[in-house]
């Protein structure tokens, strides 16, 4: 056989990619990041039947404070201006803000807050349209972590560990579950931040690495501007058939090597180099908005053509969804009002409000929901206290605050409509049915249908997991 | 991937056994499934059973030995009761038939205790007969026991580019004609020895060029980085390559290059996030120090002994804590002002000082223009300052930023928030306050460009260490700790320095069982793919016992006795025929048949993927970096200059920008700069460079990179500027040489692959060039554009445009992305 048959009859991209991929192919396949098979080395999955098949995380970066925006606390007004009492605080630690501010006075909240639909949930008059959408989320109230400082408490939440080097959770799911999609990476990321451009907390990219799993599972980080996906276009001048061409020359060069050495890395290099090639039209089929109509644009705000934008990235979150996607981690910066509350906080929610409840509304339309699971929420949550001059309300702020915040979820396998956990009346400790970080990894794990404890990676000669030894999962938030 | 699985367990699968080794056959299993709960740490340690020790495993009647049957160990082992079957059914984990097997015949043979057989001392093995050069001699050994045989040579054209590529991570010129054993030589004193063997160092030791987290400002320490690359050329012994980089200042009458070498536990991260407390930075500071070293002289993981007593090895926190002591005793204070922390050295020069000079000048301009500015715009009483205006009113962050802080104290946070909020209110105020911006940044940018090295010192009153509960740094306990060696290892020589230099000198002690069998082995991974360990970062019990044991400790005897000669160990390696081989994947097997059926080995251990019975030579995709490199060196382009600070090569647009909401930009430099080795190029901590995939993120210590293959790996070899300039001007050089298509089409194949293309090949190309001329002419002046070196404008566009594509293909081979 020459070299020719051999591609022909081994490697037409039909026996690549079609449904019956064998030999050479499904060997290829396997070690390719979009491959629709999971890691050859990781356990069998799902443990049991998952009641998600995907997750979107829209993570809100810089902490969203949850007194102001879901945990009324009646007392936060009563007690405004005051002391608030030092058998709250308890000698916990704070970041170096308010670590030696001298006063502590209570800040009432900023906003009004009513109860919504059914389920009788409160959330504040700045995210009328996430209230509007109550029935279907699944508040949790009694959040805690235990970093006050926004790198290691994200690297915390998304990895399990403090500090760099732990694989993120969509790595985590893709290396245990592989991909459902062929043409696009399983594990997506998204940034943007406010308006106002306030802050200026980065978007590190341990946030989404693979740790100590291979590289291939870390999140492909979408940008914000130009190619969503790095070096996607073809060099300027260089057209697609051309690119085909070439790529049909290298791939009959790389199969007479494949035959006349043998190495079945070359067969992979193959089918990589055919999957860049596919993938440089499925992304910008994924991008082009051309046929959403309008009304659902309109559901997403008046941000969401804008590349780069929170509206945006929903939208496109959506569309990874629907796409097989399994793991979209969307972060939002520009939550962290230490001296802005008052002018900030507003503006903030405005720009999220509309596109996270349309995105709910809309995988719920398409009947995505059901194994979509959707979890909003941050890193921690902000001092019931006042951060500044209480007599400047201009510049009144909240610090960083790790014993209690509130998160929502909602799709798969989440109850719907539904308040789990309570803080302390000043909003300042979990009190009742408390979740930690690692209970609420343990909890996505479940949903995924897979046990946190026995999903495993063997690393310097420990078996690690994305809960360390810890978590549990939170029962009474399941449907 | 069945043989993947079968491999991991090849260690044990291997030998055809006479008898049980302990550290071999037994202790994996039991570090495995039971020191989790029954090994070295007392504090989780279940029903006061522990079985990494021999004393305490023996008392009772947990293991008898001689009377397997009648030990409760195997008594639990087999058990069929879910109360009493060991491992329990919620560890996860379970036993083997064939584990139970060996357990069982262990115990019957007497229960051999023995130490883990990396932190016994390095005794130098027998060298086997059978083959001239040791290396060969003991794979030919283990190759004869599973019936194998080595393939033959590799073509010499094969090999000389092979060699090219492990010794200086270069290919080799085209007009390459020594013999091989002249070119070995030849490479091993080139100056681009050192740059290649730097790689894999900076990769351990975290090197970049900024701080990483928020704000990522930058740092100096190429210095440093250069003082790698000019000792790895000079063939500084490794011991002392170690003692300068951990304890060069504590040496008698330190000279500056040794001070210099300390930087290397200054390369870690530092957090300098806003609200940061400082003690908690130079904790975790240290402890990176500790892990570090762990990782990169002892193979240990010692990062599991910071919050308790080990798992599986024996170490302690106390260990831990003791190491800490040494590397606790720098004067940081843990404030992240800037990339350039205190203690450093002062390396500057009067042109980085005058340009300081002048930043600060033009700072001092501007905010003067400002201040007459804001006298209009915000007009307040004579003499009064602005917080009496106006702009106390402004929202969010200005009063602070603009009312409370004088013009030429606005940093660049504030001035991008206050741009923000003028840009559509104020055109003339938002100019200004965009120079000023400007001013600052080149202020700050000329400040961090001054050169001044982090580096170790030792405070003149010492800290007091003590352990920390759960490693957090607010939770010291009340157990005092100075500095020692993990107890499980020889103790430090009498007389010896309690201190760092202490520490280095027990490092690379020739009773150290660790530093030569983890150095030897990372030598072996960046050549092969593979470790003879394959647990590069794991020496530990739980890491991997190397099939090819006795080689391993040969190597690191004779690396050792040779006075720790790294030139000498890489000439040994690259001149065995192990390494010399054909890395073809065809099996030879003498007597396969009699092997599998001898040695109960399963037929797929006979591909053996990831090569670790050596019957075949090394063959992997090679590192991103030696790609680019690569790349640059065949098109000619390359720039050979060494060392200096950091260069901006192409980068596509905004990343910078992107990643730190605009407070960084990209300043992409021109010329020559452009084609320097990858080893020059800066490295943002936060988003490194954007072509270097499967590499270390150089944010903590990485001794193994990982090597996968994504789609978006051949997007960057396939579309990024560096790559298709590169074939653009290759193009351009084969179109120059004399001859027709025929001869330029074997040129081109010749100089990327370094062999003549096979018939078939050339049938191929041919077919080629005929495509893509036919749909190159349409885009053809935009495509010779691409990358900043001149196009010869006497070529047709058209022409060269299909030649460029050709070109760009050839550099995609797989062939020529592998080193083969």
């Amino acid at each position: 056989m020459n070299a020719f048959e051999f591609q022909h009859q081994q490697l037409s991209r039909r026996a690549l990619f079609g449904q019956g991929a064998v030999g050479i192919g499904s060997l290829a396949l396997g070690s390719l990041m979009a491959s629709q098979q999971p890691d050859p080395l990781a356990p069998a999955l799902p443990h049991f039947a998952p009641k998600a098949r995907r997750v979107i995380y829209l993570l809100q970066n810089g902490a969203p404070s949850h007194v102001d925006l879901f945990d009324y606390k009646p007392l936060l007004k009563q007690r405004h201006g005051m002391q608030i009492p030092e058998s709250v605080v308890g000698g916990k630690r704070f970041s170096t803000m308010t670590g030696g501010q001298a006063a502590r006075p209570v800040l009432g909240e900023i906003t009004q807050f009513s109860r919504h639909g059914q389920s009788g949930a409160t959330v504040s008059s700045f995210l009328p349209r996430i209230g509007a959408m109550a029935d279907e989320l699944c508040f949790i109230k009694s959040m805690h972590t235990t970093q006050v400082n926004h790198a290691p408490a994200i690297t915390f939440l998304m990895t399990g560990g403090e500090q760099a080097g732990r694989p993120a959770m969509g790595a985590w799911l893709s290396y245990g579950l592989g991909s459902e999609t062929e043409d696009l990476p399983a594990f997506v990321v998204m940034t943007s931040r406010d308006k106002e451009a306030s802050c200026g907390q980065i978007f590190y990219d341990f946030y989404w690495g693979s740790g100590f799993l291979p590289s291939k599972y870390q999140g492909v980080k979408f940008r914000g501007s130009g190619d969503p996906v790095l070096y996607l276009s073809n060099p300027d001048g260089m057209s697609r058939e051309l690119r085909r061409t070439m790529l049909d020359g290298l791939g009959e060069l790389n199969a007479i090597k494949l035959r006349d050495h043998g190495d079945p890395e070359t067969a992979t290099r193959i089918a990589q180099y055919e999957m860049a090639y596919r993938m440089q039209s499925s992304v910008p089929e994924l991008t082009d908005l051309s046929n959403e109509p309008k009304h659902i644009l309109d559901m997403y705000g008046p941000d969401v053509l804008r590349q780069g934008s929170y509206a945006y990235n929903c939208l496109m979150a959506r569309r990874l969804a629907e796409r097989g996607v399994r793991f979209v981690q969307l972060m939002h910066a520009g939550w962290d009002q230490h001296r802005n509350l008052n002018t900030q906080l507003k503006i903030q929610c405005t720009d999220v409000d509309a596109p996270s409840a349309a995105l709910v509304k809309d995988l719920k339309q398409r009947g995505l929901l059901e194994d979509t699971l959707v979890i909003w929420g941050g890193e921690f949550g902000r001092t019931p206290f006042l951060q500044g001059d209480i007599t400047n309300t201009k510049q009144w702020g909240r610090d960083h605050h790790p014993y209690a915040f509130t998160i929502w979820m909602a799709g798969g396998g989440i109850r719907a409509g539904m308040t789990h956990g309570e803080s302390d009346e000043f909003g300042f400790n979990a009190a009742k049915d408390k979740v930690h970080i690692h209970d609420l990894q343990a909890t996505i794990m479940h949903l995924m249908g897979i046990d946190h404890e026995r999903f495993t990676f063997r690393f310097q000669g420990r078996q690690f997991r994305l809960t360390d030894v810890h978590g549990e999962v939170v029962k009474p938030v399941l449907a | 991937m069945k043989g993947f699985t079968f491999l991991l367990t090849l260690a044990i699968a291997l030998p055809c056994r006479a008898a049980v080794d302990f550290s071999r056959d037994i202790q994996p299993i039991l570090s495995e499934n039971c020191y989790h709960c029954h090994g070295p740490d007392a504090n989780h340690r279940k029903a006061d059973l522990r079985l990494d020790d021999e004393k305490a495993a023996k008392t009772g009647k947990i293991i008898l030995p001689g009377k397997a049957n009648e030990s409760e160990l195997i008594h639990r082992i087999v058990s069929d009761d879910p109360d009493e079957v060991m491992p329990t059914p919620k560890s996860n984990r379970k036993l083997t038939d064939s584990q139970k097997k060996l357990l069982k015949q262990w115990i019957a043979e007497g229960a051999n205790w023995g130490k883990h057989w990396a932190f016994e001392p390095v005794i130098r093995p027998k060298v086997p007969t059978g083959a001239k050069h040791p290396i060969d001699a003991f794979v030919r050994q283990k190759l004869a026991e599973v019936g194998l045989e080595p393939n033959p040579p590799a073509r010499r054209e094969t090999l000389v580019r092979r060699l090219s590529l492990d010794l200086i991570g270069l290919p080799p010129d085209p007009a390459e004609k020594s013999e091989p054993t002249a070119l070995i030589e030849k490479l091993l004193s080139s100056v681009h020895f050192g740059e290649r063997w730097a790689w894999e160092w900076l990769d351990a030791a975290r090197y970049a060029d900024t701080n990483g987290y928020q704000g990522d400002p930058e740092r100096t320490m190429w210095p440093w980085r250069d003082w790698v690359v000019s000792a790895i050329n000079a063939n500084m012994p490794y011991d002392q390559f170690t003692v300068w980089q951990i304890a060069g200042d504590l040496l008698p009458n330190a000279t500056e290059e040794q001070k210099i070498a300390t930087g290397f536990n200054r390369n870690h991260m530092i957090n300098g996030e806003g609200g940061r407390i400082a003690e908690e930075t130079r904790v975790e500071n240290v402890m990176d120090r500790v892990e570090t070293t762990g990782t990169v002289w002892l193979g240990l993981t010692m990062q599991c002994t910071k919050c308790h007593d080990h798992k599986f090895d024996p170490l302690t926190m106390r260990d831990y804590y003791a190491l800490y002591d040494a590397f606790n005793q720098t004067s940081e204070d843990g404030v992240a002002r800037s990339g350039q922390a205190a203690p450093a050295m002062d390396l500057s020069t009067p042109d980085e000082l005058e340009r300081s000079k002048k930043a600060e000048a033009m700072v001092h301009a501007i905010a003067n223009e400002l201040d007459a500015f804001e006298l209009k715009k915000f007009p307040r009483p004579a003499g009064r300052p602005l917080t009496e205006s106006a702009a106390i009113d402004l929202p969010g962050n200005l009063p602070a930023y603009i009312a409370k802080t004088v013009p030429r104290n606005r940093g660049v946070d504030p001035l991008l928030e206050a741009i923000g909020y003028f840009k559509d209110k104020d055109s003339e105020y938002t100019k200004l306050l965009q120079r000023l911006l400007a001013a600052q940044r080149e202020k700050l940018a000329a400040k961090n460009a001054v050169t001044k090295v982090m580096i170790m010192d030792t405070l003149p009153k010492l800290r007091e260490t003590y352990q920390l509960e759960k490693g957090a740094y607010d939770k010291p306990t009340t157990t005092k700790v100075s500095f020692t060696t993990p107890a499980v290892l020889p103790p430090l020589a009498d007389g010896a320095p309690k201190n760092r230099l202490g520490l280095a000198q027990w490092l690379v002690s020739r009773q150290n069982p660790l530093t030569a069998r983890v150095t030897v082995n990372r030598f072996w991974q960046s050549i092969f793919g593979v470790g003879l360990v394959k647990t590069a970062e794991d020496f530990g019990v739980q890491g991997e016992v190397p099939p090819h044991r006795e080689l391993l400790d040969w190597l690191a005897a004779e690396f050792m006795e040779s006075g720790w000669d790294v030139k000498r160990l890489l000439r040994l390696i690259v001149t065995s025929e192990t390494y010399q081989q054909s890395s073809e994947h065809v099996v030879r097997a003498s007597a396969r048949s009699e092997g599998v059926k001898k040695n109960g080995l399963k037929p797929e251990l006979q591909t053996d993927p990831e090569n670790r019975l050596l019957a075949r030579g090394p063959r992997f995709r090679m590192p991103a970096w030696m790609l680019r490199d690569q790349a640059l060196a065949l098109s000619g382009l390359l720039n050979p200059k060494l060392g200096g600070p950091g260069v901006k090569p192409y980068q596509p647009e905004g990343i910078w920008e992107e990643a730190t909401f605009g407070k960084k930009t990209y300043q992409q430099d021109h010329g020559e700069a452009l084609y320097r080795r990858t080893l020059y190029v800066f490295w943002r901590r936060i988003v490194g460079p954007t072509l270097l995939f499967d590499n270390s993120t150089r944010q903590v210590c990485a001794v193994k990179t990982s090597r996968t293959n994504t789609p978006l790996h051949a997007l960057v070899t396939l579309n990024d500027t560096t790559f298709v300039e590169a074939a653009r001007v290759l193009s351009e050089k084969v179109l120059h040489l004399s001859g027709d298509d025929e001869t330029h089409l074997k040129q081109a194949f010749q100089i990327v692959t370094h062999r003549e293309p096979k018939a078939d090949e050339l049938g191929v190309l041919r077919r080629q060039l005929l495509a893509l001329r036919q749909q190159a002419a349409s885009g053809a002046s935009k495509l010779l554009k691409v990358g900043e070196a001149k196009t010869d404008p006497a070529l047709k566009p058209a022409e060269h445009a299909a030649w460029t594509s050709l070109c760009l293909m050839l550099l995609n081979l797989d062939e020529v992305v592998s080193k083969e």
